[in-house]
């Protein structure tokens, strides 16, 4: 299989991750790819010109982090990621979303206060997607001891996000009303598969 | 159920399309909610603030159409809108990533211009989406006149189907089908479904 992968795409995160706490990370080639560099080859994989875009064995090429999460899921022997219908499936793929419209707000006030032109840049915008974010972490501050359970894409999603709001948005300091949210991630943020993917720079 | 919509929105009509299709709409009470309003209580439902949210009879609140559409497609017996395993079910799930990229780049060009001050408004943003829309319906084109989206109804197609609606609500000038036979074919003949005529949206 081949990943077309950023260093700092959240979402391409959540397939790592995913991969590594799979044993399937071996079986990955990596394709770095800058969809902001306009000869990229990438719409080639992905029209939507998005990354993670992943090349499966079969030539099939699957994009969105939940489906192709959900297929590397598929190909491994273990306890699922994604469980099956059911309770469990719904509380997973309810905090995966959750976690998903953190990134998607964050993303979208990244590229408001660094991409977009100076001239052009709007505060509401900004308040609007800040807004989305802290209601949405309050939630999960709610129900934080719920994140203990066994692993799923759930809390896969939840650590990428806070994890890049740690990365972008540090000045926040999203933990300082969210004491058991916190305590969690700090935990979290220690498995092998997160300290290897934590988000840098591209060199 | 519950399910929070906007009669405008593409991935609510997406629910809805799939609730007919499954026969569980009789089941669903719809609250209408207008996200743009300041004074909108979306958030006690959906801390993203955003439609469609489903609220089940348990009291889980399930925001983004996929997971929605994932639950909905538990509920009923007959045939499954996404299969639940085997190469179909990544077809599928690929068909409808595809077809949720149009509409989340065409919801983006219609946000840059109703949500914000005319003078921060972007091209270089509404051209990028409006790219992505393009190469995607490029792609959706080719699968079209391979016959690759004939046979039974499915979440792919639905999302489609939805999608291309949108196009024609917000941005008939553009003209999707031009150049686009197959894919203007198929959809001549998919939003004759009875589903599709239920849900056009208000002009
Ligand atoms: N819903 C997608 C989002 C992927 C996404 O937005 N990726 C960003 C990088 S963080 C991207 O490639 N953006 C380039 C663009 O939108 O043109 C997923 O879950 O995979
Ligand atoms: N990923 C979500 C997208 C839902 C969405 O963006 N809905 C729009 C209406 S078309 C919305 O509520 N926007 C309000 C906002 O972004 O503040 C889904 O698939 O349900």
């Amino acid at each position: 299989m081949k990943l077309r992968f950023s260093t700092t795409s959240p979402y391409v995160r959540k397939v790592s991750v995913t991969a590594i706490e799979l044993g399937l990370d071996g079986r990955i080639e990596r394709v770095a790819t800058n969809t902001m560099d306009p000869k990229s080859d990438h719409g080639a994989d992905n029209p939507l010109g998005k990354v993670p875009a992943l090349i499966t064995d079969d030539g099939e090429r699957l994009y969105d982090s939940p489906v192709i999460c959900e297929y590397l899921d598929s190909l491994a022997e273990g306890p699922k990621l994604f469980p099956p219908a059911g309770a469990e499936r719904w509380r997973a793929l309810r905090r995966q979303a959750l976690a998903d419209g953190i990134l998607d707000a964050a993303i979208l006030r990244m590229l408001e206060t660094r991409r977009r032109p100076e001239a052009l840049r709007w505060d509401g915008w900004v308040r609007l997607q800040s807004g989305k974010i802290a209601k949405a972490l309050d939630q999960l501050e709610r129900e934080a001891d719920g994140l203990d359970g066994p692993l799923t894409i759930g809390e896969i999603a939840v650590g990428c996000a806070l994890g890049y709001l740690d990365f972008r948005f540090a000045e926040d300091g999203w933990r300082a009303t969210r004491p058991q949210l916190a305590a969690w991630y700090d935990g979290f943020a220690k498995r092998p598969s997160m300290q290897q993917t934590v988000p840098r720079e591209p060199a | 159920m519950k399910l929070r919509y906007s009669p405008t929105s593409p991935y609510v009509r997406k629910v809805a399309v799939a609730a007919l299709e499954t026969g569980l709409d009789g089941r669903i009470e719809r609250i209408e909610t207008d996200v743009w309003n300041p004074e909108t209580d979306i958030a006690e439902d959906n801390p993203l603030g955003k439609v469609p949210a489903l609220v089940t009879d348990e009291g889980m609140v399930l925001c983004d159409s996929p997971t929605i559409c994932d639950y909905l497609d538990s509920l009923h017996d007959g045939p499954r809108l996404v299969p639940a395993e085997g190469p179909g079910r990544w077809q599928v799930l690929n068909l409808h990533a595809l077809a949720n990229g149009i509409m989340d780049a065409a919801v983006a060009r219609v946000v840059e211009v109703r949500a914000r001050p005319e003078d921060k408004r972007f091209d270089g943003w509404l051209q990028r989406q409006t790219l992505k829309i393009g190469r995607a319906l490029d792609a959706l084109e080719s699968r079209a006149a391979a016959g690759g989206l004939d046979g039974p109804v499915t979440l792919g197609t639905i999302t489609l189907g939805c999608a291309l609606g949108y196009l024609d609500l917000r941005f008939s000038e553009d003209a999707w089908r031009d150049g686009r036979p197959a894919l203007a074919a198929w959809y001549e003949a998919f939003s004759q479904r009875p589903s599709m005529q239920a849900t056009v949206p208000p002009g």
